[in-house]
């Protein structure tokens, strides 16, 4: 991620700061303990190897190596990818809470939410990569050939260009620049929010599938891109702070506090859409109730009631009540089960959608009613790897840019 | 082997003696005394019929494509011999691993009589075909003049989308073009070169499927799908996808 | 004479132990079990997959062998597979199955056709029974 972030580039800095700010960098990353070296290697490998696994699937040929076939033709590597770009649109709406519309109780997340933003997005474009079967083409003609009513080509180009905004923002940042930071800032809200909603419509604008089909999807990533972006905050600067061995100031606890509040208050949200979801669902068409019912009372029930409503939604919310937003121990087991929760709501929400037969109500011999798909270990060490890379950039990031500290101006 | 003369047999012991016209003007009268909705909702599913049309001229007038091509299949006459299958494999190079048109093997333990059915599948070729929307790179797309939702694979990027769109599971990966594969009624490997059949309609020992230009008021596939005598469906019409691609029996 | 002969081949088949299940390129053919009264046989020509059951005919409809063997069958199982007039349209002629499948018997050979009919599917399935039961 340095690369990314090197300021000479943009020609807004001398060339004897530039070797200064680099000298800081690395004295600072030098800095580490034990630990975190071993951490970061450690996550280092897991990086390589699921690369490794991903350049083997490429030789290979998807279809070889991974779960998915022509019935179920998305899996775990989309769910990933919905996973990886959720979180970092909720980390852009909330820290553009705090530096963009100037709620100052915010303002001291904004830093590590802006540099983690890009570092999901990045892993989710990542996962995506090992995923669409010719991505060099897709460089080429989402550009020469672009389907204006398709939502992927709207998602894929927004979420583009707001990883050029982020870089930006992240940059201006850096630099103190506060007031073009905004300008960026805005942007990339602007950005990612369109680019959510298309991500939602790239499922709730398949006629062809019942269970997908409608408004839900895109009212439910914008809620759940709230919850998960609080989720990353609370987990990472509560680790970030960990691993730099410092205590919270005022200001951050503060912040954290209001973050809570937002999670609470996204959860609850989403409480609310899941059951009306689930509600309409069994009283809808054949194939929406053969799915749901698949969800909440078949092989998919663990899952359900366990992971997404237990894990997901339910303890989240108990635990920061607990918490009173103050303990921050309880937060961050929070944010620890509902990143458990998340995504296997997200590998839910992908799979559901496909469970069910096309030819279902025909009696089909050649198929079941109900569909199955396991991910393989190629398409498992990918995700680990995009998670593994997450935590590798953070922990470069956390030493690099000094636990991200503002100042509040 | 004769199967035409099967068919004639076919026929007439089907409808006896009672003459076209008669038995059409009979079923018409039925379809009134027993709710018209089930007449009316039956030639519904017909791709862009409008209500209310009285002349078939009218009709093929609303037929957005010339040809508006399209296939009908006599399913009660599959045998899954799957005659076409290979016809298809060998016409368009489809691979082991996939397929463009597949038959369907249906199994009522429960009916009486008959419990087997062989119901064949192919891309249905959609008015509102959901794959060619959800396609980010115009690599699928509906011909303009045909109707035929073709491949321009080397646009393809491989997302499987048009997968996951399409309520008919009517594409597949090909690992050889790279790029999603599909039925295009034969237009690469046999229309585009004059000839006026598909390679699984012509392959076909039984007279299931039958391909033609449903805005030809003279062509085999309108004459199935314009009468009221037999019923005519459309699979999942539910979607709104509107398919060209018919079923009945006979 | 027909009689001793049927009655010399079911002594035969008896003496070789049942080992009856086959899959060659003619066709697939098995015996399910004793008491079915006969082969399975799946004929692959002119079209793959068409099913001949004794079990059905023999066993459950409770037909004697002498109402087709040897008239219109003969005992060796694929032979008239072998005949040119072995299609459907011999059959409406009352040939084959359409001595009995004529409408008036048995129901008639030009409808119901996915009733004997049983594809490639079917012959896939049943191959693989064959293949079990050869096993045992």
């Amino acid at each position: 991620m340095e690369r990314k972030n090197n300021p000479v580039v943009q020609g807004v800095i001398s060339k004897e700061e530039f070797t200064q700010n680099w000298l800081q960098f690395l004295t600072e990353f030098l800095s580490g303990s034990k630990g975190f070296y071993i951490l970061l290697i450690l996550s280092g490998l897991i990086v390589f190897i699921s690369a490794m696994f991903g350049v083997n699937a490429i030789y290979v040929g998807y279809s070889h190596v991974y779960g998915i076939y022509r019935e179920i033709p998305w899996g775990i590597l989309i769910s990933g990818y919905v996973f990886f770009v959720v979180i970092s649109t909720g980390l852009s709406i909330i820290s553009s809470i705090g530096h963009v519309f100037g709620v100052k109780s915010l303002i001291p997340i904004g830093k590590r939410a802006v540099y983690l933003s890009i570092v999901t997005l990045f892993a989710g474009f990542m996962v995506i990569f090992f995923d669409v079967e010719n991505p060099f083409r897709m460089a080429i003609w989402n550009a020469l050939s672009p389907n204006l009513t398709s939502n992927i080509w709207w998602m894929g180009t927004l979420y583009g260009i707001s990883l050029i905004f982020m870089i930006f923002e992240f940059l201006l940042i850096l630099l103190s620049k506060h007031r073009y930071a905004t300008i960026f800032g805005f942007l990339t809200l602007i950005s990612k929010v369109l680019a959510i909603s298309n991500l939602g419509a790239v499922f709730g604008m398949l006629y062809g599938r019942d269970f997908w089909y409608g408004p839900f999807i895109p009212i439910y990533l914008i809620a759940s891109a709230i919850s998960s972006g609080s989720t990353a905050i609370i987990f990472f600067t509560y680790l970030g702070y960990r691993i730099r061995n410092e205590r919270l100031d005022k200001s951050m606890e503060l912040a954290l506090q209001v973050v809570g509040k937002l999670w609470a208050l996204s959860l609850a949200i989403l409480i609310f859409i899941v059951f009306w979801k689930i509600i309409t669902g069994l009283v809808g068409s054949e194939a929406q109730r053969l799915a749901i019912r698949e969800l909440m009372f078949g092989k998919y029930a663990p899952n359900f009631w366990f992971f997404e409503i237990f894990l997901g939604l339910i303890t989240p919310f108990f635990l920061l009540f607990v918490s009173k937003f103050r303990n921050l121990n309880q937060m961050f087991a929070a944010s620890l089960l509902s990143f458990i929760g998340i995504f296997i709501m997200r590998f839910d929400m992908v799979v559901i959608g496909q469970i069910v037969y096309h030819f279902f109500e025909y009696k089909v011999t050649d198929f079941p009613v109900i569909l199955t798909y396991k991910p393989t270990l190629h398409e498992i060490m990918l995700i680990i790897g995009a998670c593994a890379f997450c935590v590798f950039s953070f922990l470069i990031g956390e030493k690099v840019f000094k636990g991200h500290h503002t100042e509040i101006h | 082997m004769n199967w035409k003369e099967f068919f004639k047999n076919l026929k007439t012991e089907e409808q006896g003696c009672v003459p076209d016209e008669t038995r059409r003007e009979f079923l018409k009268i039925g379809l009134i005394i027993t709710g018209v909705a089930a007449g009316g909702s039956l030639l519904n599913v017909v791709s862009v019929v409008a209500e209310g049309l009285a002349t078939s001229e009218e009709l093929s007038k609303e037929y957005p494509y010339k040809p508006h091509y399209s296939m009908v299949f006599r399913v009660d006459r599959c045998i899954d011999c799957e005659r076409c299958v290979e016809a298809c494999r060998q016409t368009n190079n489809v691979p082991e691993y996939g397929w463009r048109t597949k038959i369907l093997e249906r199994v009522d333990t429960k009916a009486v009589d008959q419990q087997r059915q062989f119901m064949p599948i192919l891309c249905n070729h959609c008015n509102n075909p959901p794959c060619v929307r959800a396609c980010p790179t115009q690599a699928t797309y509906k011909d303009k003049q045909t109707g035929i939702v073709k491949m321009a694979s080397y646009k393809c990027i491989g997302c499987k989308s048009c997968m996951s769109a399409c309520p008919y599971d009517a594409r597949y990966f090909n690992e050889e073009k790279r790029a999603i594969d599909k039925c295009d009624f034969c237009w690469e490997s046999r229309l585009s070169k004059g000839m006026k059949n598909t390679a699984c309609a012509e392959a076909c020992p039984a007279g299931v499927r039958i391909f033609g230009d449903l805005s030809d008021p003279n062509s085999e596939v309108y004459k199935i799908v314009h009468q009221m005598g037999k019923a005519v469906w459309v699979l999942k019409p539910e979607t709104g996808a509107k398919p060209n691609v018919f079923y009945t029996i006979g | 004479m027909k009689r001793i002969i049927i009655l010399a081949s079911t002594l035969i088949l008896g003496l070789s132990g049942f080992v009856l299940s086959e899959i060659t390129e003619e066709g697939v053919k098995y015996q399910e079990s004793e008491e079915a009264g006969g082969l399975e046989i799946i004929y692959t020509k002119p079209v793959k997959g068409v099913l001949f059951s004794h079990k059905l005919h023999v066993k459950e409809l409770g037909l004697p062998c002498e109402s087709c063997h040897t008239a219109i069958f003969e005992m060796e199982a694929f032979k008239s597979q072998r005949n040119p007039d072995f299609i459907m349209d011999s059959l409406y002629k009352g040939k084959y199955c359409g001595a009995c499948h004529n409408g008036q018997t048995a129901f008639a050979s030009n409808t119901k056709c996915a009733t004997c009919h049983v594809g490639v599917k079917g012959l896939e399935r049943l191959k693989k029974k064959a293949q079990v039961l050869e096993k045992k």
